[in-house]
């Protein structure tokens, strides 16, 4: 091989690498393939939190150290909410959302995606506060603690590729539609 | 022969095949796949270089506007960002390759699981970098990482609020995400230059930076491909509108459609097996117990204390300690000492002690000795007779072979153990020449046996080939292991050269023992 043809193989070959460092670099993917609309479902609810309090028996106390004999503890914890959709009068979602963390004591958290054909829809949803406080619990709920019960019932129109996020407005205390038009 | 052997197998002839071809092309001193290490080391400091004009025109409270703005500017911006973006890429490829080679060539196991672990752990920074870089662009490639990122770490409950939350468009992204992102790609190169430096802690003169011409390539290649390829601009993040057709860097964002079509569960036992599956290979490609290759050893009683097998080994496997006999046998007061859990067993020290008192069993230069008498004493190579003495590594896979174009092949497992009385002895035993054969430098398994192989022959570093030597007679060449033909060449030109020399005559009886003791008197003569 002589140095010109040896020259000319080496430029060729860095070119073609680059040119694959290019193609990799700048690929086309379609990220959300065959998805016509999605209606997301996304907030965050303070919830009602119970406390269940409880007095340590004498034997318990004698048998932790000194400095953690605590004559009463409580545990805490928010009740759960039901989460309703339906969307044009069929049931989409039914389901329990607990409290965040694992002893379920943090806000809860609402992350849902629906997927459904562009178009005018309707969507009827509801979110109730499940289960009562036990009798002898206390409960706390903050001036900004989530309704009992919020519902919502609209008729939604969502273009090809597009989001309808319904979230909580805390101010308004209720269910809102937002569709990136206002922000 | 088991599946991991298989591959191995395979993986190295596809090497070889690569390899030769941009040897012939490039030559070996050019090859980028013998630098991918070091490559990678310039593209960190091209990606610093570019990294910090960026940090200056980025804003953290309107990232994608900013982006747009860098990318705008014709005459700067533009090609900066594509320089940083194509660096990026450009040193994972160079990781994969490095990664890989060290793989099959089986360097990676026993004292290299240091810098195996190091290597990955380097490796995985890279990518969480890459994929922090990405975000702060905030386009449809930024939000779609960020979101699959999201989606994936959720699971672990230690988030006092899911992170997914911040992309669902209930509030506009706070500042203070763009800036911990900003933060995390700032700091983690920071961490990866502490990480290269553990990385070859256990190498002695790391060679960190390839030929200069080979770095001003590459930088210039990055260069024109910024400035006539540039970087586009994608569409902005946007919480409303699915991300469509857009493009993505596949060296970076290859998890996503895995991670976007299994559970984050799912994707974290893939993870975790994948990351456990690399960690565990210096186990994996561990040979068996009976089948580790020895450690180097020091006969103290040969040692002169020269330091020569510690300043030769690559991998600072070896100490000069204090002899503590030295003044009852009036011997040097420096004795050499082996660290078998830093030696590879390359051998590299049996070829630079001239006394022959270090090297791993069965090749120390003694040992050396025995095996070339006995192979004399079987092809009696006479009548000027060329001896191909090739790297079992490399050298166009011929030390396979009992002869090459009807030359003797004399297999050693590295040139650079190769002790140079052995290439006196083939001479003296009447070959007519000594053609050694070593893999080129920057392709030598045990980094400098090929290096120290060559200043041995030639330019006289200890354990040298002695004066009395005809060096006419001597000839090294660099193959690779894909390079056979070179070889032949290589051979046929030596041979021609060898005829024009007057006939070698073989001497009768050559005592080893004596040649041992000439050597030892020899070592002894120069301290």
């Amino acid at each position: 091989m002589t140095p010109a043809v040896r020259g000319l193989f080496g430029v060729a070959g860095g070119a073609a690498v680059l040119a694959l460092l290019r193609l990799g670099s700048l690929a086309p993917y379609t990220a959300e393939r065959d998805v016509g609309a999605i209606v997301r479902l996304a907030w965050r609810a303070r919830g009602e939190r119970v406390r269940d309090c409880r007095r340590r028996t004498p034997d318990e106390l004698a048998k932790l150290p000194v400095h953690m004999r605590q004559a009463e503890v409580c545990e805490g914890r928010i009740l759960p909410y039901r989460l309703v959709v339906e969307l044009d009068g069929a049931a989409a979602v039914s389901r329990l959302i607990h409290g965040a963390g694992a002893r379920e004591d943090r806000p809860l958290y609402v992350f849902q995606e629906l997927v459904m054909p562009p178009g005018t829809h309707r969507i009827v949803l509801r979110f109730t506060r499940e289960g009562t406080p036990p009798a002898d619990s206390t409960t706390t709920s903050g001036a900004l603690a989530t309704p009992a019960r919020l519902t919502l019932d609209t008729t939604v129109t969502i273009g090809s590729r597009r989001v309808v996020l319904v979230t909580y407005d805390e101010a308004r205390e209720q269910l809102v539609v937002r569709d990136g038009s206002v922000r | 022969m088991s599946l991991l052997e298989g591959l191995k197998r395979g993986a190295r002839r596809g090497l070889a095949w690569i390899d030769a071809g941009l040897n012939r092309v490039y030559g070996w001193r050019y090859n980028p796949l013998y630098h991918s290490g070091a490559l990678v080391l310039v593209l960190f400091l091209v990606l610093l270089v570019t990294g910090v004009y960026l940090l200056f025109v980025y804003h953290i409270s309107e990232p994608y506007e900013s982006v747009v703005r860098i990318t705008r500017q014709a005459w700067l911006g533009r090609w900066m960002r594509g320089v940083h973006r194509y660096a990026s890429d450009a040193a994972v490829i160079a990781a994969g390759f490095h990664a890989l080679r060290m793989l099959v060539q089986g360097r990676s196991w026993g004292p290299r699981t240091l810098a195996w672990i190091s290597g990955l752990v380097l490796l995985g920074s890279v990518f969480v970098c890459g994929w922090t870089g990405f975000v702060m662009v905030w386009d449809v490639q930024g939000q779609v990482l960020a979101q699959a990122g999201a989606r994936i770490f959720d699971l672990l409950p230690i988030f006092g609020e899911p992170i997914s939350r911040a992309f669902t468009g209930e509030r506009a992204l706070p500042g203070a995400f763009f800036f911990l992102n900003l933060f995390a790609h700032v700091a983690l190169p920071i961490g990866l230059f502490i990480l290269v430096w553990v990385h070859v802690s256990r190498l002695a003169r790391p060679g960190l930076f390839p030929p200069r011409r080979l770095t001003w390539w590459l930088t210039g290649a990055l260069l024109a491909l910024a400035v006539f390829w540039p970087v586009a601009i994608t569409p902005p993040a946007d919480p409303f509108t699915l991300p469509g057709r857009a493009a993505f860097d596949w060296f970076y964002a290859f998890w996503v459609p895995l991670a976007r079509a299994v559970s984050p569960g799912a994707m974290w036992g893939i993870s975790l097996a994948a990351a456990a599956l690399g960690l565990a290979v210096p186990w994996i490609t561990r040979p068996r117990l009976g089948r580790r290759p020895p450690a180097s050893a020091v006969d103290e009683r040969l040692c002169t204390g020269c330091e020569q097998c510690y300043l030769d080994c690559p991998y600072e496997a070896i100490a000069m300690v204090d002899r503590p006999d030295a003044s009852q046998t009036g011997k040097s007061t420096l004795v050499a000492r082996v660290d078998p859990a830093l030696c590879v067993s390359c051998g590299l020290c049996a070829g630079s002690c001239a006394p022959m008192g270090v090297g791993p069993a069965g090749r120390t230069g003694r040992a050396q000795l025995t095996v070339v008498r006995d192979f004399i004493a079987q092809h009696h190579p006479g009548g000027g007779d060329v001896v191909v003495v090739a790297c079992d590594r490399g050298a166009g896979g011929v030390a396979a072979a009992t002869e090459v174009d009807g030359a003797r092949v004399y297999p050693v497992s590295c040139g650079g153990n190769l002790h140079t009385s052995v290439v006196e002895f083939l001479l003296r035993a009447g070959a007519g020449g000594v053609l050694i054969v070593s893999c080129p430098p920057r392709d030598c398994w045990n980094r400098e046996g090929p290096k120290w192989l060559e200043a041995r022959l030639f330019q006289e570093r200890e354990a040298e080939l002695r004066d009395r030597v005809d060096r006419r007679r001597v000839r090294l060449v660099y193959a690779a292991a894909g390079e056979r033909a070179l070889v032949r060449a290589a051979l046929t030109a030596f041979r021609t050269d060898v005829a024009a020399l007057e006939t070698a005559t073989a001497e009768s009886a050559i005592d080893l023992e004596r040649l041992c003791e000439l050597a030892e008197a020899g070592a002894e003569e120069s301290r």
